[in-house]
């Protein structure tokens, strides 16, 4: 089987392997191609030309550019749609469709729409599908989807692997084509570390394809030259297939290869972007086997495949006849060579064709193409010349199944207008130019305006040498810059022939005909800009890559304006269309264990995320959920159960003024404070607002240990650091968080547990008494120790080194065997701390929350001269708060249990909410705590709570401590005073 | 059997680093990684991409006016400029993280982190609070794992991970970068191994568990392989 009856022989085509060929299937139906080939040159070769059909009118579409800048070409892949065929490369087994038709691509079903057109004029969607109100929504959208859509999205598509790399260089030059190659070589020559970016498989850009002198040999001589030495230039790193998809401030790059986006940073850039060839505008311009003259040039060199048997050349300068010449020499009958331009400068190229005895007919357009049934594949073309007498019908038809246009190009200008670069235009040459660029970034070549080879070399040599010279390298003598004149003539004025009966399309991505950019402006939307909103003009997946330059000039005719005034529309990245993959990456998530966390799952604990960290909510299988949570909360009470603490936030304060940094930081006392003593730290902000708390233990005189919620160290730490930084006091802190594991021992048990490990520790209460803190050895590892009441029983919280953590989990578990030991989770705490009334910051405070309003006015100093938040707490207090958190019980069970945010009501009226709540296994009741009115908070106030069903359950006030409100499971208890 | 679980201090990832099958050598109150099997072939892959859990070796910090003042007067050779190191001659590295703030890593070598616990003991040893200023112990060993990463791929792997260019050209041995790798702060050393470039990564002890499975996948495209206090070592000699 044959890789195509399309194929030239061997060594044709610079990308293909004829030695191998590859099996691939399109529309089901199997081809072989050659290794190197995309999927449109492969289904070229096999004289396959419909791709696609076209977004509104279902036209037949086919190879346009061969460079993956259209929609054409867009094919259905098994997991992906929307993929260039002209740039998709054939694997063995590859299956692939085409997109947007009914039934076949060949047959589709909707291939009438085109008869409508007339009736979907620009911008008939405004005035459509809105009547009646929510008709959108349910009648048109699903149809207009079904119609309209851009391929199928495969939700069960395998997983892809994506990932992100940084990438820094001197220079980084965007585009490996003649300017490209020769900017980078001459940077690199000067000494900077160069990163070359070229979109295509190989380097050389035109150089690869198009024709340049009569003989077709200077392209591929200057190519291997400076591919050579491009190569064996230490300095540059050259990166193809990958695309620069645009352009962030200080020269930051995202470059796309494979499925990895590198984050480029260079010191200086160089655009060598090069130039888009346009399409002439005439009817039928979609038609398949109508493409620029670049791509069959592409077609032919790139992967040796004869676009045709017989063509015509529609050209407004030079390089179509070289077009017809590369046509000719693949075996194609040129039919004519259509030249825009009335009296072209004669040239080589001109002379070589006309030796040809090509037909060469200057000052004539193509006003037509003519297609085969169904509008297949385009099968002759009507031309006339332009200056037509209209007593005369001097229009002539050529039969052809190849039309190449080449009536000019656009600068590849997204990258540089994303910089904030000017796009001009001259309407006498019909030339752009680039202006405004930021410092350390230039353009060089086509993209720059020198279309000629020399020129753009030239002016690729002429950016690097800027570019050194700014990176202070030397790099000698200023090269010349290129002749401004050598760029005249590469573009036609006006390559647009308009059609009474319309097809003369101007944007193939939506359909859009000449008509309706003109309608458009008569509808009043003579900016640009509004233009392309309302018309959807370059909004398509090309972004106007070749319908931005025809609309401006329809504008600017419409308009009576020029060119230059219409200007082009704002370009922003991404250049390209780009994968979701790509922008995510490889998903980094950090995540906090602690040094006991593999005990958690050992013993079967389910774990709850606690910001990054993780935590055992309760131990056991998620349908004993309830019960295993009672369990643990009756151990704590009724035996010993220990928690594992160690995501508390844990910060060290030391210095001479250690003490007097507290004071200021937090709204107790520390002054006096004993050695040995932890005490009671509530943090609010310079509002009075309560956010945070802990325990500050004193270890030494100028020594103390803190602890802070462990959502609310990063915070607590961030702030102590920015207070002192004004402060200036004698202190230093460090967040040491990480650095200590923590188990809380809690239970009537937990002394006769811990007296098992401890050598050099008086347990006692006498010695070791409530808040009492002390340094010892636990199962002989160096820990600090405090005698704290979170979850209200007899308890111990031991902090140890980070590495120990796990050794001192295991030893108290051992310890506790003989006791009974249980461990508890965060869900159990929290029942406990609830039963106690200990609020939780963040949970039972939000944003406004004063220390009156969550009864903590006694854990403010009252003789201090300053804490942060203290003078805003005095004047919060003169205008007294209008709510107050308060304990509720009521008798029950889980049946009606209220959800955390249910609502307190009054007469029909919220007067607050839940912020705890739980079935207390211990108290045989219902209890929680709730905001509500401040006059509604005297214990044995009536609370109606409304449950999440609408239901209304009566509460009643009580106080929040709810258990042991005396202290007395703390033996003995001591009270601790400011 | 040596096994990290028989000592009361265990490194943050030594669950991760058992599945690769290593041989452990008792480190005082902990296990250190000797060599995954084939310490020879470790060195030879490290020269191109390796990466050793230092955990377990001992190191420590100070911080706070005084700081490089009291550890200048212990012998220390104390970095003039922050974001650098300097090699003692005990095979220790002190790292100047700020102008107060100094971390000190053991060597590799038979004497493995002699000096960081000198340091810490001299520290403690001394009557607090001091007459003058001297700065404060901060708990690195705790706070933060200790990762080696070597050889000449390990700039690229880094390139991954980290915004900071890593290059040998670009950052000088000795140099260090405070900085985020995967999303994570990370204190990032160089410090050759012989001819072989090689970085010491600290980050919190805490996401080390992450990080490292976050390294192990960043090396599978340079085909990276863990290594031993052996392989570590034996780049060092040259």
């Amino acid at each position: 089987m044959s890789a195509g009856v399309n194929r030239l022989l061997a060594p044709a085509g610079l990308l293909v392997d004829h030695g191998r060929q590859v099996g691939f299937s399109f529309e089901g139906k199997s081809y072989r191609g050659l290794a190197g080939d995309t999927l449109a040159s492969a289904l070229a070769a096999n004289d396959v030309w419909l791709l696609s059909r076209s977004f509104k009118y279902h036209r037949p579409r086919g190879i346009l550019t061969m460079a993956g800048q259209d929609a054409n070409t867009l094919v259905q892949l098994k997991h992906e749609p929307n993929v260039p065929a002209d740039r998709l490369p054939i694997v063995e087994r590859l299956e692939a469709w085409g997109q947007n038709y009914t039934g076949s691509l060949e047959r589709d079903e909707d291939a009438f729409m085109g008869r409508f057109a007339r009736f979907m004029p620009v911008g008939f969607y405004y005035r459509a599908f809105f009547r009646p109100k929510g008709s959108w929504q349910s009648f048109w959208e699903p149809r207009v989807r079904n119609k309209a859509g851009l391929g199928r999205i495969e939700l069960d598509a395998p997983h892809g692997d994506f990932d992100k790399a940084y990438g820094f260089y001197d220079v980084a030059v965007i585009g490996g084509g003649p300017a490209g190659l020769a900017a980078a070589l001459a940077a690199a020559e000067a000494g900077a570390e160069v990163l070359l970016v070229e979109e295509n498989s190989v380097l050389g850009g035109s150089l690869t394809y198009a024709r340049f002198d009569p003989e077709g040999k200077r392209a591929a001589a200057e190519r291997a030259a400076l591919v050579a030495a491009v190569e064996a230039q230490p300095n540059i790193e050259v990166m193809t297939d990958a695309l620069c998809n645009g352009w962030f401030a200080d020269n930051w790059l995202p470059v796309i290869r494979g499925n990895r986006l590198y984050k480029v940073r260079a010191k200086e850039t160089i655009l060598a972007t090069g130039s888009i060839e346009q399409p002439a505008i005439f009817r039928n311009n979609d038609l398949p086997g109508i493409m620029q003259g670049s791509a069959a040039q592409r077609l032919i060199r790139l992967y040796g495949v004869r676009p045709g048997k017989r063509a015509v050349v529609l050209t407004g300068n030079e390089d179509g006849y070289g077009v017809a010449l590369d046509l000719a020499e693949a075996g194609v009958d040129v039919e004519a060579v259509v030249d825009l331009r009335p009296a072209p400068a004669p040239s080589d190229l001109a002379a070589a064709v006309a030796g040809r005895d090509i037909r060469i007919l200057t000052g004539h357009a193509v006003t037509e193409a003519l297609a085969t049934r169904g509008n297949r594949h385009v099968k002759g073309v009507r031309v006339r010349p332009l200056q037509a007498d209209d007593r005369r019908d001097l229009t002539v038809t050529y039969d052809c199944d190849i039309l190449c246009m080449s009536p000019g190009y656009t600068p590849t200008y997204q990258l540089a207008l994303q910089s904030g670069a000017r796009l001009g235009y001259d309407d006498e040459t019909a030339l752009f130019s680039i202006t405004g660029l930021q410092d350390h970034l230039q353009v060089a070549g086509s993209v720059n305006g020198s279309y000629d080879l020399d020129a753009a070399l030239a002016d690729g040599r002429l950016a690097a040498w800027q570019a050194a010279k700014a990176l202070g390298l030397d790099a000698g003598k200023k090269p010349k810059a290129p002749d401004p004149a050598e760029a005249g003539g590469v573009n036609h004025p006006w390559p647009i022939l308009r059609h009474p009966k319309g097809k003369d399309f101007v944007d193939f991505d939506e359909d859009l005909q000449t008509a309706d950019i003109v309608n458009a402006v008569a509808e009043g939307y003579d900016e640009l800009e509004l233009v392309k909103r309302f018309s959807t003009v370059g909004m398509g997946p090309s972004q106007g890559r070749h319908s931005a330059l025809a609309t401006a000039r329809l504008v600017a005719r419409e308009t009576e304006r020029s060119v230059a005034e219409i200007g082009v529309t704002t370009a922003r990245p991404p250049f390209a269309g780009e994968k979701l993959g790509v922008l995510a990456g490889r998903g980094f998530e950090p995540e906090r264990l602690t040094a006991m966390h593999h005990r958690h799952l050992e013993l079967g604990a389910q774990m709850m995320p606690a910001g990054l960290w993780w935590r055992p909510g309760y131990y056991g299988p998620k349908d004993r959920r309830e019960a295993a949570i009672i369990e643990e909360v009756l151990a704590v009470r009724g035996n010993v159960a220990m928690i594992d603490v160690s995501t508390l936030g844990g910060l060290e304060v030391r210095g001479p003024d250690a003490a007097e940094f507290l004071n200021r930081i937090y709204t107790f006392a520390y002054s006096k404070q004993p050695v040995g003593r932890a005490r009671y730290a509530l943090m609010t902000n310079e509002a009075g607002t309560v956010i945070d708390d802990g325990v500050a233990c004193r270890l030494r005189d100028e020594h103390f240990y803190v602890t802070a919620t462990t959502g609310g160290v990063d915070r607590v730490y961030r702030s102590m650091l920015w207070w002192n930084a004004q402060w200036r006091l004698d202190v230093d802190i460090a967040n040491v968080t990480a650095a200590y594991a923590g188990v809380n021992v809690a239970g009537p048990k937990s002394r006769a547990v811990l007296e098992a490990l401890v050598e050099d520790l008086d347990l006692s209460a006498e010695a070791f008494p409530y808040m009492g803190l002390r340094e010892g050895r636990v199962a002989g590892i160096p820990a600090r120790l405090m005698r704290v009441g979170f979850v209200g029983e007899l308890g111990y919280e031991i902090h140890v080194p980070a590495s120990y953590g796990e050794a001192l989990w295991d030893s108290l578990m051992a310890a506790g065997q003989a006791h009974g030991l249980k461990p508890f989770g965060v869900e159990a705490q929290r029942v406990l701390r609830l039963e106690k009334g200990h609020i939780i910051i963040g949970q039972d405070t939000d944003a406004m929350t004063t220390p009156d309003e969550v009864d903590m006015a006694w854990a403010i100093a009252k003789k201090k001269p300053f804490f942060v938040g203290g003078r805003s707490i005095e004047l919060r207090r003169r205008h007294p708060s209008r709510r107050k958190l308060v304990g509720f019980s009521f008798a029950g069970g889980a049946a009606f249990l209220p959800e955390e945010s249910n609502l307190v009501v009054r007469d029909g009226e919220m007067i607050g909410f839940v912020t705890s709540v739980t079935a207390s296994a211990t108290l045989k009741k219902v209890i929680g705590l709730a905001y509500t009115a401040a006059d509604a908070a005297a214990p044995g106030t009536r609370l109606p709570i409304r449950l999440t069903s609408g239901r209304v359950v009566e509460a009643e006030v009580t106080s929040p401590h709810f258990y042991d409100p005396d202290n007395r499971r703390q033996e003995p208890e001591e009270a601790e005073e400011p | 059997m040596t096994a990290p679980a028989h000592f009361p201090r265990r490194s943050f990832v030594y669950r991760q680093v058992i599945k690769a099958g290593p041989t452990f050598d008792p480190l005082s109150d902990s296990a250190i990684v000797l060599d995954f099997g084939h310490p020879d072939g470790e060195t030879e892959a490290a020269r191109r991409l390796g990466l050793a859990d230092l955990s377990p070796l001992p190191r420590a910090g100070f911080k706070g006016a005084g700081t490089v003042e009291w550890l200048a007067g212990k012998k220390l050779t104390v970095p003039g400029e922050s974001n650098r190191a300097v090699r003692q001659k005990n095979g220790a590295l002190a790292a100047r993280l700020a102008p107060a703030e100094v971390l000190v890593l053991g060597g590799l070598g038979s004497n493995v982190g002699s000096l960081p616990k000198t340091l810490s003991a001299a520290w403690a040893a001394e009557p607090s609070p001091s007459a003058t200023a001297r700065g404060y112990p901060v708990p690195r060993q705790d706070s933060h794992a200790w990762f080696l990463l070597t050889g000449e791929s390990a700039a690229a792997m880094f390139a991954k991970l980290c915004a900071v260019d890593l290059r040998p050209g670009k950052f000088d041995d000795l140099a260090i970068a405070q900085t985020s790798v995967a999303r994570i702060s990370a204190i990032v050393i160089r410090d050759d191994r012989g001819k072989t470039p090689a970085f010491h990564l600290l980050a919190d002890s805490a996401s080390a568990a992450y990080l490292w499975d976050v390294l192990r996948d960043a090396m599978a495209e340079f085909e990276g392989r863990l290594m031993g206090l052996t392989a570590a070592r034996a780049l060092g000699r040259g």
